[in-house]
């Protein structure tokens, strides 16, 4: 059985980071993720925004780690060479309900040190975003807000983790966790791990994963969400907008994606059976709103559409022979510590990919007080994107080439989705109808050893 | 810089017929690029006979290669990245990185491509064993792959119907899947419906998508459910002009084939490329 000290479950952007955080201290560390890649849950289907954290309850977590977050984000993106823009956000509303969350989502933004906060007109809006239909009443402009690629930061995170010396372990499914004397031991389709701290960061099985362990606490009720993307050359806004509709929870919000397309989402709607299968009623909500919103996009120009699950935490309680929710979703971050060593992040919902880095940080931070550990001076921060080299085209809207996908399966990539996170290849107009077959045969190559 | 008076993208039916008429018209500085080895572009992958009228499309492709003039640049495996409005194109190549090459004319000739499932009102998962149709004939008929059944096709268009044809002669069942009250292919195409046990269910179209890793089955909005492995989507082609995006239609530039507008019939792709190399040379010789 092989020893750590600390051990991640789960690879999303919130186990990515916090696993590259973990190596800022003097630690063995290892992250475990059950799929053959990382990144592939809800960290590949968000609404990718930097919130600037006016949303949220002055002086709760979330809005100080937002806050935190937000303006160490251009830092972070730097070091590990993802791409992000901070290119704000204007939300926007059309009649007097809406107007009054804005003044009110003012108010907070400034409580809560939010920096750059306008109330704006209706014309003020308009002349800086023409895209928005000419019935806004209000606006709130956020010059901080931004956006970036979710599963690329994750990615980079990753590499970074591994550079610094933690262990992967891909493919690798949690099954079982027990106590030892001063520890855990992690059971998993692989064999065992031993360990000293346990970081859950499960995603949709968070709650699952704790209760390997101890009694329920919180679990996840999910809602589902549908998501719409554009074609690059599709007129779109140059801010983020957010639609505050007059009826809570219906609004759309669009966002110019550093690949340079426009991404609609997110709906909201009851999860059906099919957790990541998208919706009508989902599609035909974003596409109504949006036409009303924002009536110069042409959503004749839609190549693509995916769904999200959303994970609602509550406190459940012990009741009639059933543990049941309580009836409502935990506002906060959910950071349940369920004996010494033992840490997991349960339905960390929007703005969490905001806050991924500032969770790892507090995380890592825990950890390494309670093992004791000091600081890691060789930690290399750094981390080297893919770069564009133009020989060779392969990916023919996206313009990807031989090199950088070849790079792509050198770090990691097991599939074209794989290489797809990692170097955007298939993401444009044709989705990958002229490049899957080129790279499923460059992947089977590179398994073969014959490249 | 390399220098041609000409510049041709695309090697498919147009190029080809653009390259050879400009040649023939005078112009002795053609250059014919296009992002695959052979020339030929969509000729290749299809393995049905119809083109001009009976020959399948490597051996049309042959024919409009007989005695290809040597003195016409060729240059295979190059993808034209941009074209500036200063009369220049960024090419890339496997030998050379990527390379400036300015020009006097321009014809553009790159063909269409597939709308994918992203681009239509389909709800559900996203599972492997979904293809565009054209993306399925390449496959097939260049690489030897052959799909599991039973299919669905959405769309009973040429490209749907030759599909259709070719998967039921393999063995598998097919089903065509129709928006229009019937069948929208040309009638040689449709001949296929009445020789080969392949459905065609008209005025419906796909609803759903099933399946969590592979392809599990369809639904269509009139509730019907069809259990498949393979969906092919054939709904439709868009011409591709993604390398001239931004340009305002410049005197200099020719566009021809499928690129300029989606044509059913290859001899008049040929028309057009022929029409497209003498106009880029008249411009030519007007100017000197
Ligand atoms: C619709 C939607 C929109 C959002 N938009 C934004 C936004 O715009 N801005 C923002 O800041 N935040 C946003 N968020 C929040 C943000 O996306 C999430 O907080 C973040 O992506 C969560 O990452 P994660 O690592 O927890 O999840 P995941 O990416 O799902 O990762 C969890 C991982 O754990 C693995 N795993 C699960 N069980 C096991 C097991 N037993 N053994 C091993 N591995 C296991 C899974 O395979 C998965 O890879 C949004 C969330 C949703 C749902
Ligand atoms: C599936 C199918 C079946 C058909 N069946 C018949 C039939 O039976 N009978 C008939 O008469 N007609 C048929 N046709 C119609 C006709 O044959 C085609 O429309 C014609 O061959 C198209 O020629 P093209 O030169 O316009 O395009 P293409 O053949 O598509 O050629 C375009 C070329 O441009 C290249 N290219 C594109 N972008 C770039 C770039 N940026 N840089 C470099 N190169 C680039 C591509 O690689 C390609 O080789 C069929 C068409 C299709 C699609």
């Amino acid at each position: 059985m092989r020893y750590f000290d600390a051990a991640v479950i789960g690879g999303g952007v919130l186990g990515c980071l916090a696993a590259r955080n973990l190596m800022r201290w003097n630690l063995s560390a290892v992250l475990i993720e059950a799929a053959e890649d990382v990144c592939t849950g809800i960290t590949r289907s968000n609404t990718a925004i930097v919130y600037a954290g006016y949303d949220n309850k002055v002086g709760s977590l979330k809005a100080r780690m937002t806050v935190r977050g937000n303006r160490h984000f251009d830092a972070l993106c730097e070091t590990l060479e993802v791409p992000f823009n901070r290119c704000g956000s204007l939300m926007v509303s059309f009649g007097p309900g809406a107007d009054r969350v804005l003044r009110k989502k003012y108010e907070n933004g400034l409580q809560s040190g939010v920096s750059g906060l306008r109330l704006i007109s209706g014309p003020e809006a308009l002349e800086m975003e023409p895209m928005l239909a000419s019935g806004v009443s209000l606006a709130l402009h956020a010059p901080s807000t931004g956006t970036v690629n979710p599963w690329q930061l994750g990615i980079a995170a990753f590499e970074n983790a591994l550079h610094n010396g933690c262990e992967p372990r891909l493919q690798t499914w949690v099954l079982g966790i027990r106590h030892t004397n001063d520890g855990y031991i992690i059971q998993t389709d692989k064999g065992e791990i031993c360990c000293k701290v346990v970081l859950n960061c499960a995603g949709l099985n968070a709650d699952k994963v704790q209760e390997l362990l101890f009694p329920p606490s919180v679990r996840l009720f999910c809602d589902g969400a549908d998501f719409l993307i554009l074609d690059k050359h599709a007129a779109k806004p140059q801010y983020i907008i957010f639609q505050e509709s007059e009826e809570k929870g219906k609004g759309v919000t669009a966002v110019p994606t550093v690949d340079g397309n426009l991404l609609l989402g997110p709906s909201q709607r009851p999860l059906d059976a099919k957790p990541w299968a998208t919706s009508h009623d989902g599609m035909d909500f974003l596409r109504e709103a949006t036409a009303q919103v924002l009536p110069g996009v042409d959503l004749a120009q839609v190549i693509r559409s995916f769904a999200s699950v959303r994970p609602n935490p509550h406190r459940v309680v012990w009741r009639d022979g059933a543990y049941i929710p309580d009836g409502k979703s935990i506002g906060s971050f959910c950071i349940e510590n369920p004996a010494p060593g033992f840490y997991s992040l349960i339905g960390i919902k929007t703005p969490g990919l905001t806050c991924a880095d500032e969770l790892g940080v507090h995380l890592a931070r825990e950890t390494a007080e309670y093992l004791g550990a000091g600081e890691r001076k060789s930690f290399d921060p750094y981390r080297k994107a893919i770069h564009r080299k133009d020989h060779e085209i392969i990916c023919q809207c996206e313009q990807i080439s031989k090199a950088e996908i070849l790079e792509a399966i050198a770090r990691g990539a097991a599939t074209v989705d794989g290489v797809k996170r990692r170097v955007g290849s298939g993401m444009g107009r044709c989705q990958g109808a002229r490049c899957s077959l080129e790279i499923e045969r460059l992947l089977e190559a590179a398994k073969r050893g014959i490249l | 810089m390399e220098y041609c008076d000409i510049l041709i993208i695309g090697a498919g039916a147009a190029g080809i017929a653009a390259a050879r008429a400009a040649h023939g018209a005078g112009c002795t500085s053609v250059l014919l690029v296009d992002r695959k080895e052979n020339m030929g572009g969509v000729l290749l992958q299809c393995a049905h006979h119809g083109f001009g009228p009976n020959l399948n499309g490597p051996e049309y492709t042959k024919k409009l290669l007989e005695n290809f003039p040597k003195s016409i640049g060729w240059i295979p495996n190059v993808t034209v990245l941009s074209v500036s409005g200063d009369k220049r194109a960024i090419l890339s190549g496997a030998g050379f990185g990527a390379k400036e090459v300015s020009f006097q004319q321009l014809i553009l000739a790159t063909g269409c491509r597939e709308i994918p499932i992203g681009a239509l009102p389909i709800a559900g998962t996203r599972p492997k064993g979904v293809y565009t149709a054209g993306q399925m004939q390449e496959m097939m008929n260049l690489y030897g792959f052959i799909p599991e059944g039973p299919v669905v096709i959405l769309g009973s268009g040429d490209l749907g119907l030759v599909m259709a044809k070719q998967l039921a002669q393999t063995g598998l069942a097919v089903t065509l899947v129709e928006q229009r009250p019937e069948c929208g292919g040309m009638v040689k195409n449709q001949r296929c419906l009445t020789e080969l046990p392949i459905q065609l269910q008209c005025s419906t179209t796909i609803s759903e998508v099933f399946g969590e890793k592979n392809l599990e089955g369809i639904m269509t909005v009139d509730g019907r459910y069809l259990p498949c492995k393979t969906l092919l989507i054939a709904v439709g082609l868009r011409p591709e002009r993604e390398v001239i995006f931004g340009l305002e239609n410049p005197d200099w530039l020719h566009l021809c084939g499928n690129c300029n507008a989606v044509h059913p019939m290859v001899e008049a792709v040929v028309n057009e490329g022929k029409r497209a190399g003498i106009a880029a040379w008249e411009k030519i010789r007007g100017s000197l």
